[in-house]
């Protein structure tokens, strides 16, 4: 392929007889190329055959090649024999994954520049010339296939024979939508099944009214957290820590002397007098703008930070929100102490929990 | 809370034995640790109101407490005020507080404060381990409140699991799931857990320094505070990464984002700006 | 007995011969052999992204032969310490197998989440490389669409694919695109229930998941890339313009062999860096981030990139909630305009926009030949300003991480987000406006003028003026046309378009030194040293 050089191509005209003995291969793959409306306008060797230029080439090839067998091998014995269990600390099963990827990738780029070396150096340059030949649909050609489509439609005879157009759509109809009730029928499901949205596990349960537990399951009482503490707690009932009650996680917060009275006053001026206990008020964790647990509180401006969009609630004001895209406070739960001396939820909250949507009361 | 009660006999048998202290002092401070103690035991939730009556008697300090007085009265009276009541507008009062605050603020160099911020940065130490002390022992004496157990290692018999539990219901909303610590509103932030040794994460929980809310004993059980110190030291920090020689920062999906852009598309552009040049 | 004899060389083409006698290959292959691409490097960013899909589906197979898609509570006992005891997913115990108790299994995982990015972020800068340059225009706005969709299906893909290990971070984005779909009026709730099957989390969210993430989507994609494939094939690439360039050929390399090796060698490379960055930079340490659990969160609890800027959009957006005063109220919250509308007008706005540009230009004809971006100043303005809009937006997706590593306060850095997103786009329009301008006319000049040589001559009336070298025959400032491809500025780039000095990494050749001053003539070139010209032979 590579003798050819300084060649022009043939001008364009009649074909080549291929099978012409005279003919060198590459006036063939020229002649290719012509019917394909490809010029070759310039094809050049970049290394003459037995240079120094092109030894050094292909040993650089050859290298690429070799460091790329070294690195798999090198992979293997790493995957084979390099420790690999996990422990503790900072011991060589920390550099098993390193070793693998550097092994694999020194492999795979081995390959990568050793054939784009190859290609792109020992290779012959060419600069061809292809026709796009776009837009060479004859209107001839449209109109013949335009007018074969029209003339098939006629002989259907939709036109003339209205009825079957019509009863064709209203029976193919309902069989689209047969094909699409068993999909949509499946997945739907009633959001306000048992009024799911409105209600979590601190709704009393025959009459019983629900504790405040910790994530163990232990009960709080009110010496459990320190002024300026605040304590994560669910519903008690079976599975309240866990998944299934993803709405009713709550912060409970002890606050300080002076911020217990703000929030007390304030809660009385929202109509929540009594939701407090002592200086103890508890909130919902789930924010009420994505859902994401806002539990970044700050002590000592009682602020409470969501880390998901930044949304901040002034825990001593109804827990309203501040700053950020949250729209709507954090929901109380009202609780009290009960004879055993732990933290109860008087009632369930009383709006709904999380996120907003549409047809929040 | 038994060294916490070792510490205070120790510091009643330093007072007897110092000549000259008036028998009725001596009883009445023995009758306000016991008060402290006991109010400590009960939950130090009212540890605040328990002070007035000590403080304000002004009973005579150990050795310790007295050299911590002076240190206070040049360092630290500024803002937080003759006998450590406080300032209005510039420190708070110290009173119940306890050594634990003091070993967090001072041991990690927040305090003394260069200026006002809207957080005290950790900075290196301006007193030696033995002044932290003193200064400890000095609060401590004023107002009672938390202190830390003795020990530099206070993890070994910690249980990383149920740290772990522990750390991502507590600690992991402000400080990251690595403790690589995290922003607070309006420049307030949660710092990095790198730096903090046992005793510092110890006296941070007891505390709650600066917007940390308390974990008091109640709360979080000495137990359980050795769980999650050892989650923090030995599985955040001593750890290594098994995913790769650089973590990024652990800083999650912004750093993996900026690493595409800045190693994975920059070496491919490179990489096709060289397979399409002229060679 | 006489074996007969089986002469091995002809073996290739008699078989050549019979499938062709059989299938007819021989015209079409030819056709596929000879078929010319231009070769410039702006046209291998696509390849990027389709070969990241390649490894994404490599090793996306090796993971589903671990993963379990069930959110079944178990109690893990695999090897990795600190979670062991703990209650979790079945889907995120299998995580942890996957990157501690399976040999190998952690490298493909970050593999697999690193090609993840790089489909996605070549899939960007590709399509930016398409704008600036006007190669959506007519006849290729079909492949427009099909690219703008390719990201969309891929964002999906991304998101259903990070959520799949229920870990601690991306349970919790789990529940944002839950609070996005009830945010949806009307239909929200409804949505949010038919997709978990009732209340978040529910149990069956990561089984359905796992389905769109392993066949659905991936079905769609590679439909897609098929098509957009055909499509490059069909309607021939672009090219730029230059010398002997026209909109009705294409100048390059044959498909065979050069230029295949070429994507060969390409695809390995980037095979390449990505088991690098999977071996290299740990990626989504789930074993940090525990399980699942609605309680649990992180400081900096961030989406993966691609998808910040929604979380961007999310976290600008003013408290702004609508209510709707009938019968018990309504409410549409502010979490429905930068999570659903926002996504719904940048769709049609990148879907429509081959379709606006033509009406607004009144330009119908068919284009091959790509534009320089400072040729169209408007589009590039706009293209500019949709980028820093989306930058802003996707920095304002980590503003806290920012915030806290660069100490500026978190709300300031959600202010200066939204102001910088209603005032920055429109200025970087202006500026871009104005550099396009700029540099257009600069090239006019240069084309007028000539090239700048540094010379100063003086002239008999004592005026300074700097000597130019005409590019055009002849002395005179014949004017030339400015054909939309590069102008030689430098005086060694003269006769060339390509750079004068040979070699990529370090020049081969040493440049001519230049002249000290215009008394000291410039040193003569070195005898050796060639002519740069594109079409001679040289040996």
């Amino acid at each position: 392929m590579s003798s050819q050089t300084g060649q022009r191509a043939l001008p364009g005209g009649e074909p080549l007889d291929v099978n012409d003995p005279r003919l060198s291969r590459f006036d063939i793959v020229r002649e290719g190329a012509r019917r394909d409306d490809i010029e070759i306008v310039h094809y050049e060797p970049q290394v003459a055959p037995g240079t120094k230029a092109e030894r050094r080439l292909v040993r650089t090839v050859a290298g690429f090649f070799l460091l790329t067998g070294l690195a798999a091998t090198a992979f293997l014995a790493i995957y084979i024999w390099w420790p690999w269990e996990y422990e503790p600390g900072r011991g060589g099963d920390k550099l098993y994954t390193p070793l693998l990827g550097v092994t694999l990738g020194v492999a795979l780029l081995g390959i990568g520049f050793g054939i784009l070396t190859w290609g792109k150096k020992l290779l012959p340059k060419e600069v061809s010339i292809q026709d796009r030949h776009e837009g060479a649909v004859p209107a001839e050609d449209q109109r013949i296939t335009g007018e074969t489509m029209a003339y098939m439609a006629d002989e259907l005879g939709v036109k003339r024979r209205p009825l079957l157009g019509v009863s064709l759509l209203a029976g193919l109809l309902p069989v689209g939508a047969v094909a699409a009730a068993p999909l949509v029928g499946g997945l739907i499901s009633d959001p306000h099944k048992d009024d799911q949205m409105m209600t979590t596990g601190f709704a009393p349960r025959d009459g019983q009214k629900i504790r405040l537990v910790r994530e163990d399951g232990r009960p709080i009482r009110p010496a459990d957290i320190s002024a300026g503490g605040q304590i994560t707690v669910f519903p008690g009932v079976e599975h309240g820590v866990s998944n299934r009650y993803a709405d009713s996680p709550t912060l409970l917060i002890h606050l300080r002397e002076d911020d217990a009275e703000a929030s007390r006053r304030n809660n009385e001026r929202e109509g929540h007098g009594g939701y407090m206990w002592g200086n103890y008020a508890a909130y919902s964790k789930i924010c009420t703008h994505a859902g994401c647990p806002a539990s970044l509180y700050e002590q000592q401006t009682n602020r409470l930070l969501c880390p998901c969009h930044q949304s901040q609630f002034l825990i001593t004001d109804n827990a309203k929100p501040v700053f950020g895209p949250a729209s709507r406070r954090l929901p109380q739960l009202p609780i009290e102490v009960d004879a055993e001396g732990y933290f109860v939820a008087t009632s369930d909250y009383t709006e709904p929990v999380g996120p907003d949507f549409w047809e929040r009361p | 809370m038994t060294s916490d009660n070792d510490r205070r006999r120790g510091l009643l048998a330093r007072l007897r034995g110092r000549p000259g202290a008036p028998s009725r002092g001596r009883r009445r401070l023995g009758a306000a640790v016991r008060l402290v103690a006991a109010l400590m035991l009960a939950g130090g939730a009212y540890t605040v109101l328990a002070p007035g009556a000590a403080a304000q008697e002004n009973p005579p300090l150990s050795t310790a407490a007295a050299d911590g007085k002076a240190l206070f009265d040049v360092s630290c009276v500024t803002c937080h005020g003759r006998n450590a009541q406080g300032v209005e507008g510039r420190g708070p009062s110290l009173i119940g507080v306890g050594a634990a605050s003091v070993e967090f603020q001072v041991g990690t160099g927040r305090m003394p404060m260069a200026r006002q911020e809207a957080q005290a940065a950790r900075k290196p130490e301006v007193f030696t381990r033995d002044e932290i002390d003193q200064l400890a022992a000095y609060i401590q004496e004023l107002g009672g409140g938390p202190v830390v157990p003795a020990g530099d290692n206070l993890h070994a018999d910690g249980n990383v699991a149920i740290g772990g539990e522990l750390y991502r219901i507590n600690c992991s909303q402000c400080h990251a799931f690595s403790g690589g610590g995290g922003a607070l509103s309006s420049g307030k932030y949660a710092p990095s857990l790198a730096p903090a040794t046992d005793r510092q994460i110890y006296a941070a929980m007891l505390s709650g320094p600066q917007n940390m809310p308390v974990f008091g004993d109640n709360q979080i059980t000495p137990e359980q505070k050795a769980d999650i110190i050892a989650y923090i030291q030995q599985t955040l920090k001593d750890d290594g990464d098994p995913g790769g020689l650089f973590n990024l920062g652990r800083y999650g999906p912004s750093t993996e984002g900026v690493a595409i852009f800045l190693v994975g598309i920059v070496a491919l552009v490179f990489a096709s700006l060289w397979i399409a040049g002229k060679s | 007995m006489k074996r007969r004899k089986f002469d091995v060389a002809a073996v290739p083409g008699n078989t050549a011969r019979a499938v062709d006698d059989r299938f007819q290959v021989a015209t079409p292959l030819r056709r596929l052999l000879n078929k010319v691409f231009p070769d410039h490097w702006s046209f291998l960013l696509g390849e990027i992204a389709l070969f990241s899909f390649i490894v994404l589906l490599l090793t996306g197979v090796f993971l589903t032969f671990f993963f379990e898609p069930a959110m079944t509570e178990v109690i893990y006992n695999g090897s990795y310490a600190p979670l062991r005891g703990t209650p979790m997913s079945a889907a995120y115990a299998s995580t942890l197998d996957i990157s501690f108790d399976v040999r190998g299994g952690l490298i493909m995982r970050q593999m697999h989440h690193w090609a993840a990015l790089l489909f996605m972020a070549a899939i960007v800068v590709h399509m930016l490389r398409v704008f600036f340059t006007g190669a959506f225009r007519k006849p290729r706005e079909t492949n427009w669409i099909i690219g703008s969709l390719l990201f969309w299906v891929g964002f999906l893909a991304g998101f259903t694919g990070y959520s799949l290990p229920d870990d601690g971070l991306s349970g919790t984005g789990l529940r944002i695109a839950s609070a996005i779909m009830l945010s949806i009026p009307v239909i929200g709730s409804w949505v949010t229930a038919a997709v978990f099957n009732g209340e978040f989390p529910g149990t069956i969210i990561i089984s359905r998941f796992f389905i769109a993430h392993v066949l659905l989507i991936p079905g769609l994609l590679v439909a897609l890339i098929t098509v957009h494939l055909g499509l490059v094939f069909k309607q021939k690439h672009t090219q730029w313009p230059g010398p002997g360039r026209t909109n009705g050929n294409v100048v390059g390399e044959r498909m065979f062999p050069r230029y295949a090796i070429k994507q060969g060698g390409f695809f390995m490379v980037v095979f390449g860096v990505i088991a690098l960055m999977g071996g290299l930079f740990q990626i989504n340490p789930v074993w940090l981030f525990g399980p699942y659990e609605a309680w649990v969160v992180s400081a900096a609890s961030q989406p993966d990139w691609y998808v910040m800027f929604l979380d961007g959009s999310t976290r600008l957006m003013p408290d702004w909630e609508i209510t709707i005063p009938i019968g018990e109220g309504y409410v549409i919250p502010p979490l429905f305009w930068p999570t659903v509308v926002l996504p719904g007008i940048l769709v049609a706005i990148s879907l429509l926009y081959p379709f606006m540009e033509a009406r607004h230009l009144k330009d119908y004809r068919s284009h091959n030949l790509l534009q320089r971006p400072r040729d169209v100043p408007f589009r590039t303005g706009l293209g500019v300003m949709a980028l820093t809009f989306y930058v802003i937006l996707t920095l304002s997706g980590a503003n806290d991480v920012i915030a806290d590593k660069f100490h500026i306060s978190l709300n300031a850095m959600t202010w200066a987000g939204r102001v910088g997103l209603l005032l920055l786009p429109p200025l970087a329009y202006y500026v871009t406006y104005r550099i396009c301008l700029g540099l257009q006319q600069h090239d006019r000049e240069v084309l007028a003028h000539g090239v700048e040589t540094g010379i100063i001559r003086r002239l008999p009336d004592g005026r300074f003026v700097e000597v130019h070298q005409p590019l055009s025959a002849g002395n005179g400032h014949g004017e030339l046309d400015y054909a939309g491809w590069v102008v030689p500025k430098k005086m060694n780039r003269l006769g060339a378009l390509g750079p004068a000095i040979r070699g990529f990494f370090y020049p081969i050749e040493r440049p001519a030194e230049a002249p000290v001053s215009p008394g000291h003539p410039p040193v003569e070139p070195r005898p050796e040293r060639e002519e740069i010209t594109s079409g001679e032979t040289r040996s």
